[in-house]
């Protein structure tokens, strides 16, 4: 079957098909991980590839960095793998950041799909292990040696047979084997629930292979990307976003470019590639390019490698975008979940109505790991929070939410049911919302205690604790983040390390940047805050001048 | 005899049973929004025609509940928590429930900040009491409360669910200073983990209390008064059992969503009379459709649901609420559903409808949108001089318009390709809906027979059925008022949670036992206000896990006392469970029981399925010109559905006319008029 004999309503229903071929696949992955990150906040991805290794469905689920980063690496396994030389029952498996996501925890795991003798598509899915060795989830390590287990494009599976020694390397390399294992078994069997819909999927329409579809829906989402980008104005425009970063800031510089039908995203300015674990890869950065440029100028257009290719990202070796091996990335997210919002402050002339201002941006992860005071066994636990989303014109930021990653938050509950520590507060920050006639969401405050009788490692991956989220269009910036604790320690944002048995860590999570003239806020909205207690009479007075309130 | 009650969107049903000869009675009236009972009231009045003192008692379900939420009609409502937690249910999730559109909003906190109260206390994850409450902090509260002139209080304290003892004197003192202020403890209505769910459950329950109360209680005093002192009112709860009004009152949440769930119940019971377990029941309406597996006889139970859904179609958009539910998976497409072609040239259908009014095109009431029913029509499937019974002329003409410009032209496709083409993506994403349910569940839905009802299903249902390669579809007769006949095959029934983590491998059983004996003797000391206790049964599930998964599977358990023999049935059962779900188990993993429930029910309503008449003329009415695929427009027989009789045989393709819908057979397969004058399409042959 060729392309021209696929009429709309065909295509429209097979596209249809492929789709929900991905999110059974999600499905069945998020109902059997072992790990409360997939499970819990959905930090998973599930897609489908044609032949040549491009991406033509994903699940709707999942964050940015994964799926983006996922799309463009399958390219890499499918040239070491070249496709006809897998046999049915082969399982691929990979955590290379320089192709994949840019981190060893996040695990790819793909399946190549028979049809008729043939392979025909692969499916794949990525998600954070729970503990891949190294030095757990943090920016300490100095080179990517230190982070932990690498596994290159690997055959997990031979023909249906499990190659035990790699199974046996993870085993002994993890501090949770239990875990990982059961979800790279959670992660295989996802994409045989893929594999078994798509190969049904094909008999139905008599189908020799994707291959003619897939071509219909890349070219299709390729010109609609087009279209929209055809659309907007030609010309260039530059923002500026800094970070805290390391022992110095980072300066992260971008400067759109539309041109036509496309956009060139040029990261150049950038500062260079840094001593600590917050590098991104190459990957990572067109991952988090690509899902800004969606988000502002066309998010109805589906996600796939034909809405990729009018969107060229630009990165010099070096820079901190573009690190090369053997740089430390474990925390590239850190760095990473600001690109949206560098590419939507630069977008802001010529989109105000499109366009968020930026969020506390990158997640807040916390590690920590000792030993339970009831039974002294060892732990190890890893969550993300939440600070507040920006303001948009004619829309408050929402409070605690993430963005851009899409992953979800973990119950106290829960936390507290897993591991010897308790939640001693979680409640959102007065007056962390910048300011602005349409206010940033607000940061949260969560107070951690570790019921243990030894001391225990306390690793943090925060940003935006030097430098604020900041507004659009007159908006002021949100409030920068803080971590305190109880007895005087002293927890630096990005550096791991032991704290006392009885210490009790404050986290002060950032709020996001306002929108618009903080002048022109109603009184009506500003008068609802106080009584909320989202702004406080003070803070009120101190944004909003004497007439608020 | 006993009636069932059904308020819809336009008509409210009312089904007279007589359990004597099986008879049914039906009326239909014009539902009264502003108050319901009115309507029920005088359907009512309509069927029970001198018979008033036989009737034992009225089962109703209402969308009361789901609409005071959705509409926010509620009490002013506060919430008590943990100190430090003030915020945790507006903290939610912190997700963003769609990846793309930065404009999404939350649903409005039930509880505003403002209203929102911390005590010191403290329970820590093992149910131990790290701190106690101040009672004399609690009393200042419930003064805050009084003054601020609050109606309604949630109380949620963290782990609670483990341990209820801070909530129970918190919920003292607050009924102590606040006489008669509805008040609901967390672990009372869901004492399962997950502080963001439990307490959006105590508000969302709270906040409809003095509703239902008002309600439910105006309601029962006029059935009296309709029928006889004694006449009791019982309401169908989300998970297909049936409550005393009174025990309504006090878990009004329990009542969400409880007419669809009824469809299914129905649904249960035809195939149990056809001898079929296994049934997908497929209801299609204006604006939505809904499909719910039932397996072994039973529509198979969900444990939470959404309300206010933001977008309603989206996860993770809604309050959730921890309540069992008869799963049910809607997706939004009815014959309401616009048609349309987006920026990338496709053909979408749904979810936004064109709703009643204006309606589609075809109702000649200012819609000019494409819709579902429009392209049914121009297909030949619908009957424009006989579009509910004849009541309304449709207008094949506007219709023509509006699919030929808005989709035909567009797409360079025929009038009757692109209706065919909107009929098509209609189905097949009820198909996938249907499917994707099918796989969460772990079930294989090619086993399925399908159950078709609803103004728009038997229109689709045969399309969809082929899709999903079903063997057989139903049409049951008196197809128009389902939900209100499921109401009267539902049992009483109470189910019961508590959370009780336990180890396998070091379980203190006795414990378990006296767990599980407290929530039987509670289900028997509720039930027995209308049932003898010896009709009374019980059923036991636990909610299961290998050890740190996150998501609990519900496993049967075995009766009588449990013990350390009872591990390895229980993990055999467990992996039963799982690998139906997950087609594997995990070798060499520890299982963990996270909570225990009982099913408390009284016996089944034995319902009896009316039987069908002789025939009473030609029941072949002439023929017409519909679509079928791949074919084009070809003569078809079309059928009066009230003069076929038990036993007649037809073949597909076919029309059967009926007053509420029309059942399209579109393709070949053997019809036949079953004992009780049900369709029955037989596909087995051309799968």
């Amino acid at each position: 079957m060729t392309t021209k004999a696929l009429d709309p309503i065909t295509l429209d229903i097979m596209w249809g098909r492929m789709i929900a071929t991905v999110n059974e696949q999600a499905a069945a992955l998020m109902r059997s991980s072992f790990t409360s990150i997939v499970r819990d906040a959905g930090d998973l991805s599930a897609c489908v590839f044609d032949r040549r290794g491009r991406m033509v469905a994903q699940a709707v689920t999942g964050s940015p960095g994964h799926i983006n980063s996922m799309a463009t690496g399958m390219a890499h396994i499918v040239e070491e793998f070249p496709i006809d030389s897998l046999r049915p029952g082969d399982v691929i498996i990979t955590n290379d950041p320089w192709i994949t996501v840019s981190q060893l925890h996040d695990i790819t795991i793909a399946t190549p799909v028979f049809h008729k003798g043939r392979a025909v598509a692969l499916f794949a899915n990525c998600c954070h292990a729970l503990d891949i060795g190294g030095r757990g989830l943090s920016a300490d390590a100095r080179s990517i040696f230190e982070e932990g287990l690498f596994l290159p494009i690997m055959k997990l599976h031979e023909a249906g047979e499990p190659v035990q020694p790699i199974y046996k390397m993870i085993e002994k390399n993890v501090r949770t084997p239990e875990e990982v294992i059961g979800d790279i078994h959670a992660q295989i069997i996802a994409n045989e629930v893929g594999a078994r819909q798509l190969r049904s999927f094909l008999e139905e329409f008599d189908l020799d292979d994707i291959e003619a579809v897939s071509e219909a829906i890349i070219e299709r989402s390729e010109g609609a990307m087009r279209r929209a980008l055809a659309d907007l104005p030609d010309g260039r425009h530059e923002f500026g976003l800094t970070l805290d970063g390391f022992r110095s800031p980072i300066e992260i510089c971008c400067a759109v470019r539309i041109a036509g039908e496309e956009i060139i995203v040029d990261y150049s300015g950038t500062s260079p590639t840094v001593e600590l674990g917050i590098n991104v890869g190459f990957n990572y950065t067109v991952a988090y390019t690509t899902y800004g440029v969606k988000c502002a100028i066309a998010p109805e257009v589906p996600n796939n490698a034909g809405s990729f290719l009018p969107i060229r990202t630009v990165a010099p070796q070096g820079c901190i975008l573009n690190a090369q091996p053997p740089a430390a990335v474990a925390g590239r997210h850190t760095v990473g979940h600001f690109l949206p919002s560098a590419i939507m402050g630069a977008l802001s002339g010529i989109l105000p109505d499109k366009v968020m201002a930026p969020g506390a941006d990158s997640l807040w992860n916390t590690h920590i790991a000792g030993h339970d005071a009831r039974d002294g066994a060892y732990f190890s636990y890893t969550w993300f929070s939440t600070g507040g989303t920006g303001a948009l014109r004619g829309q408050d930021g929402l409070s605690a939410t993430s963005y851009p990653s899409g992953v979800a938050g973990v119950p106290a509950e829960i936390i507290e049911a897993l591991t010897p520590l308790v939640v001693r507060q979680r409640s959102l920050r007065p007056d962390s919302g910048g300011a602005g006639e349409n206010r940033g969401g607000l940061g949260q405050i969560m107070e951690i205690e570790v019921r243990t009788e030894r001391p225990y490692l306390f690793s943090g991956l925060y940003e935006r604790c030097a430098h604020p989220a900041p507004g659009l269009d007159g908006g002021q910036a949100g409030a920068t983040g803080a971590v305190e604790t109880s007895n005087g320690e002293t927890v630096e944002p990005k550096i791991s390390r032991m704290l006392p048995p009885d210490t009790v860590v404050t986290l002060h999570i950032p709020g996001g940047g306002g929108f618009g003239d903080p002048a022109k806020r109603s009184g009506e909205a500003i008068r609802e805050d106080i009584a909320d207690g989202y702004v406080t009479p003070e803070g009120a007075r101190d944004d909003y001048g004497s007439g608020a309130g | 005899m006993r009636i069932g009650a059904d308020i819809g969107g336009t008509f409210t049903d009312i089904v007279l049973v007589n359990d004597e000869d099986g008879s049914l009675r039906l009326g239909k009236v014009l539902t009264t929004p502003a108050r319901p009972d009115d309507a029920v009231i005088a359907g009512l009045q309509e069927v029970v025609d001198g018979a008033a003192e036989q009737v034992e008692h009225l089962v109703h379900g209402t969308t009361l509940i789901t609409n005071a939420l959705i509409e926010r009609k509620g009490a002013l409502t506060a919430l008590i928590t943990t100190k430090g937690f003030r915020d945790a249910v507006e903290i939610g999730r912190e997700h963003r429930y769609d990846m793309y559109d930065l404009r999404l909003r939350r649903p409005e906190q039930i509880a505003r900040r403002r209203h929102r109260f911390e005590i010191a206390e403290r329970t820590l994850s093992d149910g131990s009491i790290r701190q106690a409450p101040d009672q004399a902090e609690i009393r200042a509260v419930a003064a805050r409360l009084r003054d601020l002139g609050i109606e309604a209080v949630a109380v949620c304290l963290i782990n609670s669910y483990l341990n209820p003892t801070h909530e129970r004197q918190v919920g003292e003192v607050l009924r102590r200073e606040l006489p008669g202020l509805p008040i609901t403890l967390s672990s009372d209505i869901a004492p399962e983990i997950r502080e963001f769910e439990r307490s959006s459950t105590a508000l969302c329950n709270v906040y409809v209390k003095k509703i239902a109360e008002q309600y439910l209680g105006r309601l029962e005093a006029r059935t009296q008064e309709a029928l006889h002192a004694d006449a009791r009112l019982f309401v169908m709860q989300s998970n297909g059992g049936l409550l005393t009004a009174g025990q309504a009152v006090e878990a009004p949440i329990r009542l969400v969503e409880s007419g669809p769930a009824a469809g299914a119940l129905a649904a249960a019971h035809y195939g149990a009379g056809l001898g079929l377990e296994d049934v997908l029941s497929f209801d299609m309406g204006g604006t939505t459709a809904k499909a719910c597996l039932i397996v072994d006889g039973e529509p198979l139970l969900a444990p939470e649901f959404e309300v206010d859904r933001q977008y309603q179609f989206k996860k993770g958009s809604g309050l959730p609420v921890k309540v069992p539910v008869i799963e049910m998976i809607e997706i939004g497409t009815g014959g309401g559903s616009i048609a349309r072609i987006d920026s990338l040239g496709r053909l979408k259908v749904g979810p936004q409808s064109a709703g009643s009014v204006p309606g589609p095109v075809c109702y000649g009431a200012g819609g000019h949108q494409p819709t579902v029913t429009d392209a049914d029509l121009l297909l030949g499937y619908l009957n424009p001089d006989f579009f509910l019974g004849g009541d309304m002329t449709l207008d094949r003409a506007s219709a023509e318009a509006a699919v030929a410009g808005k989709i035909g032209e567009p797409l360079g496709l025929g009038v009757l390709d692109a209706a065919w083409g909107i009929h098509q993506l209609a189905n097949e994403s009820m198909a996938s809906a249907a499917r994707i349910h099918a796989i969460e569940r772990g079930r294989e839905i090619s086993r399925f027979p399908m159950f078709a009802f609803g103004g728009a299903g038997p229109v689709h249902a045969y399309g969809v059925a082929r899709i999903l390669q079903l063997p057989r579809i139903v049409y049951p007769f008196a197809a128009g008022v389902m939900s209100a006949i499921g109401f009267l095959t539902a049992p009483l029934a109470f189910d019961f949670v508590r959370s009780h983590p336990v180890r396998m491998e070091s379980a203190d059983w006795s414990s378990v036992n006296a767990l599980l004996a407290e929530m039987e003797d509670e289900g028997r000391a509720r039930l027995a206000e209308a049932i003898s206790e010896a009709r009374i049964g019980f059923r036991r599930t636990a909610d299961m896990r290998y050890r740190k998964q996150g998501f609990d599977i519900s496993v049967p358990m075995p009766e009588g006392p449990l013990g350390p023999e009872s591990v390895p049935v229980i993990v055999a059962a467990f992996e039963r469970v799982y690998e139906q779900l997950y087609g594997h188990t995990i070798p060499d993993t520890p299982i963990d029981i996270m909570s225990w429930r009982v099913l408390a029910s009284g016996p089944k309503p034995d319902l009896k399925l009316p039987e069908g008449a002789a025939s009473h003329g030609d029941a072949r009415k002439g023929a017409r010109r519909i679509h079928l695929p791949g074919e084009g427009l070809v003569g078809v027989p079309v059928y009066d559905r009230y003069l076929l009789a038990a036993g007649e045989r037809l073949e597909g393709p076919a029309i059967v006319e009926e007053r509420e819908s029309t059942v399209v057979i579109n393709g070949p397969g053997e019809i036949r008029v079953d004992d009780h004058r049900n369709l029955i399409v037989d596909l087995e042959a051309i799968r």
